[in-house]
């Protein structure tokens, strides 16, 4: 009998063994996949190694300085449940630490069952140091770059800036972001409960950061500095609150000076009124930039043949096109109506005058017609690249050039057109556009990238040639010769030294108020060159200034601060007098 | 009857048993270091915990020699006072715990321990496990010799005893998972002893009423209960992360050092939990031989029970298998998902020393036991032939004279 309940015991061993089998057998051979799936999900921690974000330089003379740069910050994490209160009393809120702090001591402590908290931030390298010598428990610093602008506000709206969640906005920081934040890689490893990477398995995958480009920029330092400065001075000096200028060099499209006021500063750009102090007016921002355009109009004309300097055109002070009165701002002035050549209707600024010429162009003396307007239009668009976006490395609007044929009221519109009203272009086309009336007819694409730093070395990106020719090279010298009459008539204040060849027109555009032109709402243009007496322009400048609800005219406003600029360059890059 | 040559694969299973946990111990033991260091701050060195378990395998293989060398004649008057001894030493700690003493070790409000400065902790249950397995098989052998195993000459004096040892074990130190472990070595003699099955079923039916009522009365128990059927809470993490243990080991295992579970992830994974790094580290494989490892234990001491001489001595050998029957298998079903948590040790493989040691002396005595059970052969034969027996003791005369 004994012997039996001895054997039922065994029968209960071998039971129980053989559910353990069966159990261990679904576990580890059927299910194996699920488990390890389950394990893989617990165990495998996936950090980003971030790359760092390229520097930004510009030109010092031929030397390239750092104007936007990254520091090494740290935030501060604690895990409540295992902080020791005297130890944060003593190393963490101090005096030190309290602009970093973003919470209090008692908000640690009154709930110690959570495991991750930031206390702090922005917190330099040197009292990242003094913390992890005293080491506290429940204590981490993560590491974090942050931008830095050694220039301050210095070309804000041309550099923009880097958002909280590390992405460049508006300006180089914008368009460039990709090039300047480079790759993040990626760590994959294996870890332990408290998210140490072990060296167990060789599932481990390091994929290395590509760090972004450090950009160095054509624009030089000391010219955007001292723009900005005439700028914000003659800002003041006319009462106006808005500002453009930009500075290049007509003979290879290289920007050296891209400046727009208001600025702001980038290492507190939230501080802003709103978001339009960000934009960067000269590349993003189409307006009419009026009688400018007249430079563009005669230089079709005369790169046709159907005109130059001398031709001659009767001024009535105004003309009726598609029953539309269009006329000249100097409408009062009866002494210059009559008989006038087209210099004069430049150094006048009549719209009679590029009128006539559009007319010259359709080959129709009497009136505007289909062939003139689409002649126009292939010259501001295919030639000049108005209402085109550039191509420089820069966010771009496109503005807006009319059709020549489709639409009604073509030929008012394209009368208009002439004289720089009813289109939108941004200042960085008509600069471009006049860098090619001026400097023999080539069309450069405007460009604002120099090269790349490398440990320290300046890597200048492959200089890129014309891109088209715009006029012929005798076109552009007579227009060269034009722009130089237009300014010498308007130069009532002896401001040109001599020995220097400078031109220049200016621009009053009306703005479109409640869907018409205002007359007492003017935006003041000026567009020049300069360089040595007999010599190619070495510099090109464009002026744009106003106030909203005021009228601003060109002559009084937009000129004196190129005239300031244009002084300005001639001592900067040592121009010396010519002949 | 005379002694001679022990059941050898009894201690060659213990062995085997033990090797593998120090194996495991040596390739984790670093990681739980780690773990430990990390989250708690403390500073123990990588080899703290293998040291301390060669020290604990040492001193249990020593342990289980002096089981065996102590002849059970004398031993077996000891039996009542360890029993007793364990009483003691549990209404001690009970006091120890109630006026707070930094004696009684606690965790998670469960006293099972006494701190013993440097040496650790001594776990009283131990000593109920082993004193209520001596006691008892003395107790029913003396009565069934006497005719009054039915009668309550027996039946008070063991209900007394195994009562008042259940009661501290599971309603004081509230510790089920010995608990049943008491219960299995309480079944297991009785059971074996040859009382009426009536009354043995009597007295399980008592146990499983009894069972219910400590777990409806403790909410603790409820809530493990609980969550083990709905799938959340700390036991479930436990059991969740043993069984991804268990399943990553695969058919042959990840290799010895090759536990991320044991990294921390998996609770407890030297002591309750060190069955499922086995299964991480060697695969089903592994358990496989580990539990078959087990199993040919157990047989072996089956077979010191099925051949021995005398009622007692059949007793110890089925107390002993009982008792690491049901706490292998509670342990391992814990850690495969099959019943719930309750917080035991895989015996001789688990890290600790008191555990280990009372399960090599147990062991001990069987292997002495084995020493001194009747012949295979001459069970059956007996049954069978009588002129083969006497032809088998002239051999056996002829035999011992030579020696």
């Amino acid at each position: 009998m004994n012997d039996k309940r001895l054997k039922f015991l065994k029968i209960m061993l071998y039971a129980a063994v053989g559910v353990i089998l069966i159990r261990l057998f679904v576990i580890q051979i059927i299910q194996k996949n699920d488990w390890v799936a389950k394990a893989e999900a617990q165990h495998t921690m996936q950090n980003t190694i971030k790359a760092k974000r390229g520097e930004i330089y510009m030109m010092d003379g031929s030397e390239p300085v750092a104007i936007v740069m990254n520091e090494q910050v740290y935030t501060i994490v604690v895990d409540p449940m295992t902080v020791d209160e005297e130890e944060l009393k003593r190393v963490i809120f101090t005096d030190d630490l309290k602009d970093n702090l973003i919470v209090e001591m008692s908000d640690v402590t009154e709930d110690r069952s959570r495991r991750y908290m930031i206390v702090a931030k922005n917190v330099s390298r040197e009292q990242a140091k003094k913390i992890e010598e005293a080491d506290p428990t429940g204590v981490w610093l993560k590491g974090m770059t942050k931008r830095v602008y050694p220039e301050g506000s210095l070309g804000a709206r041309l550099l923009g800036f880097v958002n909280e969640d590390g992405e460049g906005q508006y300006g180089v920081e914008g368009s460039l972001d990709k090039e300047l934040s480079g790759k993040d890689g990626m760590l994959k490893t294996v870890a332990d409960v408290n998210h140490v990477a072990l060296s167990i398995g060789n599932d481990n995958v390091k994929i290395p950061a590509e760090d972004g480009k450090n950009v160095v920029l054509n624009v030089d330092r000391n010219i955007q500095s001292n723009v900005e400065k005439i700028l914000a001075r003659k800002m003041e000096e006319f009462g106006k609150d808005q500002a453009s200028a930009l500075v290049m060099d007509p003979r290879n499209g290289k920007v050296l000076a891209m400046v727009n006021l208001p600025g702001y500063n980038p290492a507190d750009y939230g501080k802003v009124d709103g978001a339009e102090v960000y934009v960067n007016r000269v590349t993003s921002d189409p307006y009419e930039p009026a009688s400018v355009c007249k430079g563009f109009t005669f230089a079709t004309g005369i790169d046709l043949g159907v005109l130059n300097a001398q031709t001659t055109f009767y001024n009535n002070g105004y003309e009726i096109v598609d029953g539309w009165q269009i006329r000249n701002s100097t409408y009062g002035r009866s002494d210059l109506l009559g008989t006038r050549t087209i210099q004069d209707a430049f150094n006048w600024s009549l719209n009679t005058g590029s009128m006539f010429a559009l007319r010259a162009i359709g080959g129709d003396p009497t009136q505007i017609n289909e062939k003139g307007r689409k002649t126009l239009y292939d010259y501001f668009v295919n030639h000049f690249g108005l209402g085109q976006e550039t191509g420089i490395e820069l966010f771009e609007a496109r503005g807006l050039i009319n059709d020549p044929v489709e639409g009604d009221g073509r030929d008012s519109m394209y009368a208009n057109m002439t004289f720089g009203q009813n289109l939108m272009v941004t200042m960085i086309q008509v600069a471009s556009g006049y860098a090619s009336l001026i400097n023999g007819g080539e069309y450069y694409t405007p460009t604002i990238v120099k090269g790349y730093m490398d440990e320290g070395v300046l890597i200048e990106k492959e200089a890129a040639g014309p891109v088209r020719r715009a006029v012929k090279e005798e076109t552009s010298a007579q227009m060269r010769e034009m722009l130089w009459g237009t300014r010498a008539s308007q130069r009532l204040y002896g401001i040109d030294r001599d020995g220097y060849y400078i031109g220049g027109k200016t621009g009053t555009a009306q703005v479109i108020r409640d869907g018409a032109y205002s007359m007492d709402e003017w935006v003041a243009t000026y567009v020049g060159f300069g360089g040595r007496a007999g010599e190619m322009p070495q510099y090109l400048v464009m002026v744009r200034i106003w106030k909203d609800g005021e009228t601003t005219g060109a002559e009084q406003y937009a000129m004196p601060v190129f005239n300031d600029i244009s002084n300005y360059l001639i001592d900067y890059l040592k121009i010396k007098p010519g002949a | 009857m005379r002694r001679h040559r022990g059941d050898r694969i009894i201690v060659a299973m213990t062995l085997l048993l033990l090797f593998a946990g120090l194996i495991i111990i040596y390739a984790i033991g670093p990681m739980r270091a780690n773990f430990l260091n990390a989250t708690y701050g403390g500073d123990i060195s990588e080899n703290h915990f293998f040291i301390r378990q060669l020290i604990n395998v040492i001193l249990s293989i020593v342990a289980f020699v002096i089981a065996y060398k102590i002849p059970y004649e004398k031993m077996r008057k000891w039996g009542k006072w360890v029993l007793i001894l364990g009483i003691v030493l549990s209404a001690g700690l009970w006091v120890l715990a109630k006026v707070g003493s930094g004696l009684a070790k606690c965790e998670l409000g469960a006293c099972r321990w006494i701190n013993i400065g440097s040496f650790g902790s001594l776990q009283p249950a131990e000593f109920l496990k082993l004193g209520l397995l001596m006691y008892l098989a003395q107790l029913a052998a003396s009565r069934k010799a006497e005719g009054s195993i039915n009668k309550s000459d027996f039946w008070l004096p063991a209900g007394v005893a195994s009562i008042v040892s259940l009661f501290f074990v599971i309603v004081v130190q509230k510790d089920l998972g010995t608990g049943v472990v008491l219960i299995a070595i309480i079944l297991g003699t009785i059971f074996a002893s040859g009382v009426e099955l009536k009354r043995f079923a009597l007295v399980l039916g008592a146990i499983l009423i009894a069972g219910v009522g400590v777990i409806v009365t403790s909410p603790h128990r409820v809530e493990r209960v609980k969550t083990f059927f709905n799938g959340d809470g700390a036991d479930t993490y436990h059991i969740e992360n043993a069984m991804i243990a268990i399943g990553t080991g695969g058919l042959t295992g990840v290799g010895v050092g090759n536990s991320v579970q044991a990294t921390g992830y998996l609770p407890e994974s030297i002591n309750d939990s060190v069955f499922a790094v086995m299964g991480e580290t060697f695969g089903f494989l592994g358990l496989g031989l580990v539990v078959m490892i087990f199993v040919i234990l157990l047989t072996r001491v089956m077979r010191v029970a099925e051949l021995a001489d005398g009622m007692e001595q059949r007793l110890m050998a089925v107390g002993v298998f009982s008792w690491i029957m049901v706490q292998m298998s509670v342990n391992v079903m814990a850690m495969t998902g099959l019943i719930p948590l309750t917080g035991i040790t895989l015996p001789l493989l688990s890290y600790g020393g008191t555990s280990m040691m009372f399960v090599t002396v147990a062991l001990g005595i069987t292997f002495q036991l084995s020493c001194y059970t009747k012949r295979e052969k001459e069970m059956k034969q007996a049954k069978f032939s009588n002129s083969h027996l006497k032809k088998r003791r002239l051999n056996e005369d002829s035999r011992s004279r030579r020696r």
